[in-house]
């Protein structure tokens, strides 16, 4: 559908955020990796902040392991914060609260885990 | 060292004592200097085989290497054996490893052919079940029917008569697959016709035993329950061919309707007991097969009779379905979520209403339910969707109730709340979230049953368009909502062929590991976003059912 999409990339004190915005599905891949990819020149901790998204679906849960995957194998760190209490469900479910660290806010994230 | 090129097959039987010989032999055997009273030993000797080399892998004989005379003409020196048995002790794990490969094929190939013999028992089944459920004034029915993975011989049937009376049957075929499946198919059209020519349950099922005697395979036999409902008198006579006695709910509490008489298929000349119940309204009947009551829970208790009879009389006063449901929900509690389920499972209830007006008030009609697209922005994703402006023919579809979508659980207490179709086009499953978000507004449900129902849809529409329709954008995916009192149910309809739903359980682990696909995900969200979920392949398409409880959400 979004065809152009982009995630934005900041750098903050100790950990670099990617705003991810709308949808995460298939065609979400490029945005991801690009994001992805700036982000970890930034710094070692990556923190997606799923506040602004509106629909994920199971290929972007695909994405995200692969997206962990890359992660692990680099030694980078990747958080999560902002997420609504349905897609919070959907990582317990997944148990992939259990492989990246969940934080209410980004406050919180940027917060405890420096 | 070389042997003369000479390969003619050996038979060697398996009792001959050459092998047992050769497994305990420490390594190369002079075949010429044998002496066993064995059969292949004279045809070896014969052929001019000096020495065999068994093969032995972990005390089992699983080949040899037989020799002839050396080139030279001379005899083989102990380096030539320590080679050859040198030789042997390489060879045998290779050859294990090929014969464990090519019996690992036979062995898929077989799998293979099971599942395509059961996918055609399905479709038989599935062609002759009822697709609708008869309309009774003043009464209710309802049926559910759960096929096993090996699939039963289970099978039901109503037969409306023409002086209005209603016949109903309800059978269990021994065995099960295509054999079943075949024997099902004869036995539905044997009654339909004794049915037809005669008006006496046990009569017809008199008839249907001689009719069937002489052709039902040796080891088969049908349990079979035929009842004939008076729909205005109330008045059920019922005949049974060894099948599990229905129970009738009044206020008095459960009875349970016996009459004496053998399988069908067994022996012929029969006698079968005619009896009759009066049913007042509110009373209701329950048809089943022994999937039911012998359903096991993981510590092997059954589900049994007492637990169903408790149960029918437990339940409250209300309409089939919910009947229906309530016996599911406790089966489901009771076998737990792993279960294997070991034989089909049927389930036909009838009940008189107290109320005659009531149910018409759920006769609604579905093209007046299509609803204008939200917003102009998604009109393009609509595809041939009105009725007016289809041109893929797929019309009947959207016309067709949704009985023949389920023939299960279809009754008037199921109230439709939108039925639409949508264009398979990537990205298209947001139209269809879109639309149930919008359908299920006007019903009181928490936030959470709501997004939890959304994504469950949104899966199911992405299947149904990616592997059902394979992304042909004029083959539509069909989406109906419904609703009863208890429960929230959305049918998403792809035109696929059936496939057994069978995926691997996502493992986070081992996907972290790369030894799983990172992707896969999408039944597994299904499966956790609601509180049933069906498989139904019929006519109308393949469909995958939802369904979600509505007094569990709050």
């Amino acid at each position: 559908m979004d065809q152009t999409q982009t995630f934005g990339v900041r750098a903050t004190e100790g950990a670099a955020v990617i705003d991810i915005t709308g949808e995460l599905n298939a065609s979400s891949d490029p945005a991801l990796s690009d994001a992805y990819a700036q982000a970890s020149e930034l710094s070692g901790l990556i923190l997606l902040n799923f506040a602004g998204l509106e629909y994920m679906n199971s290929s972007g849960i695909g994405l995200l392991v692969t997206l962990l995957i890359r992660a692990n194998r680099q030694k980078k760190r990747l958080a999560i914060c902002g997420l609504s209490d349905h897609y919070r469900h959907i990582f317990q479910i997944t148990k992939l609260d259990d492989a990246m660290k969940i934080y209410e806010t980004e406050a919180d994230a940027l917060g405890s885990d420096r | 060292m070389s042997a003369k090129s000479v390969i003619e097959p050996l038979d060697i039987a398996p009792n001959d004592p050459l092998l047992a010989y050769l497994v305990s032999s420490p390594g190369a055997v002079d075949i010429q200097q044998l002496e066993l009273d064995s059969p292949a030993v004279r045809s070896m000797k014969a052929a001019g085989i000096k020495l065999a080399v068994p093969l032995v892998s972990q005390g089992e004989l699983i080949g040899m290497l037989n020799l002839g005379q050396r080139m030279s003409e001379q005899e083989y020196s102990s380096d030539d054996r320590a080679l050859l048995n040198n030789l042997a002790a390489q060879a045998t794990p290779a050859l294990r490893v090929a014969q464990l490969v090519r019996q690992q094929q036979a062995e898929a190939k077989e799998r293979q052919r099971i599942e395509q013999e059961l996918q055609v028992a399905r479709l038989i089944q599935h062609t002759l079940l009822p697709k609708n459920l008869p309309q009774v004034e003043g009464w209710h029915v309802a049926a559910h029917y759960q096929p096993a993975r090996a699939v039963g011989g289970d099978f039901y049937d109503f037969i409306e008569m023409e002086d209005g009376r209603l016949g109903l049957v309800v059978g269990d075929v021994t065995d099960k697959g295509v054999p079943a499946a075949l024997v099902m198919a004869t036995t539905r059209s044997v009654l339909r016709a004794a049915a037809e020519s005669m008006a006496r349950p046990g009569e017809v099922l008199r008839q249907a035993n001689n009719k069937l005697c002489p052709d039902i395979p040796e080891n088969m036999f049908v349990t079979c329950l035929f009842a004939l409902l008076d729909p205005v008198e109330g008045r059920l006579v019922y005949a049974n061919a060894g099948h599990d006695a229905p129970y009738q709910r009044s206020e008095a509490g459960v009875v349970e309707l016996r009459a004496r008489g053998m399988p069908l298929g067994l022996m012929p000349d029969m006698e079968y007991e005619e009896l009759e119940t009066q049913l007042a309204p509110g009373d209701a009947i329950l048809f089943y097969s022994d999937g039911l009551v012998e359903a096991h829970n993981s510590n092997r208790e059954m589900f049994s009779f007492p637990r169903l009879r408790e149960l029918l009389a437990r339940h409250v006063m209300s309409t089939p379905d919910e009947l229906v449901d309530f016996l599911l929900d406790n089966l489901a509690r009771f076998t737990g979520r792993e279960w294997d389920q070991e034989d089909d499972i049927t389930l036909v209830t009838l009940q008189r209403v107290h109320n005659v007006a009531r149910h018409t008030a759920f006769a609604t009609s579905m093209l007046e339910e299509v609803e204008p697209p939200p917003s102009d922005e998604t009109q393009a994703a609509y595809g041939e969707e009105t009725p007016g402006t289809d041109a893929s023919g797929k019309a009947s579809s959207t016309d067709a109730p949704m009985s023949a979508v389920r023939p299960a659980d279809d009754g008037a207490i199921w109230d439709r709340i939108t039925k639409f179709e949508i264009a398979s086009r990537p990205g298209n499953e947001r139209v269809a979230i879109e639309r149930v978000r919008e359908a299920l507004r006007s019903v009181d449900l928490p936030a959470r049953t709501c997004e939890r129902l959304e994504t469950a849809v949104g899966e199911a529409t992405m299947n149904a368009m990616e592997h059902g329709n394979k992304y042909q954008s004029d083959v539509t995916v069909v989406i109906c909502v419904e609703l009863s009192p208890r429960a929230i149910r959305i049918g998403v309809t792809d035109q696929g062929e059936p496939i057994p739903l069978e995926t691997e359980e996502p493992d986070l682990e081992l996907k972290l590991a790369g030894m799983q696909s990172p992707r896969g995900w999408g039944m597994f969200l299904i499966k956790n976003m609601v509180d049933d979920m069906q498989v139904v392949d019929d006519a109308v398409g393949h469909t995958l059912q939802l369904t979600v409880h509505r007094e569990r959400s709050h």
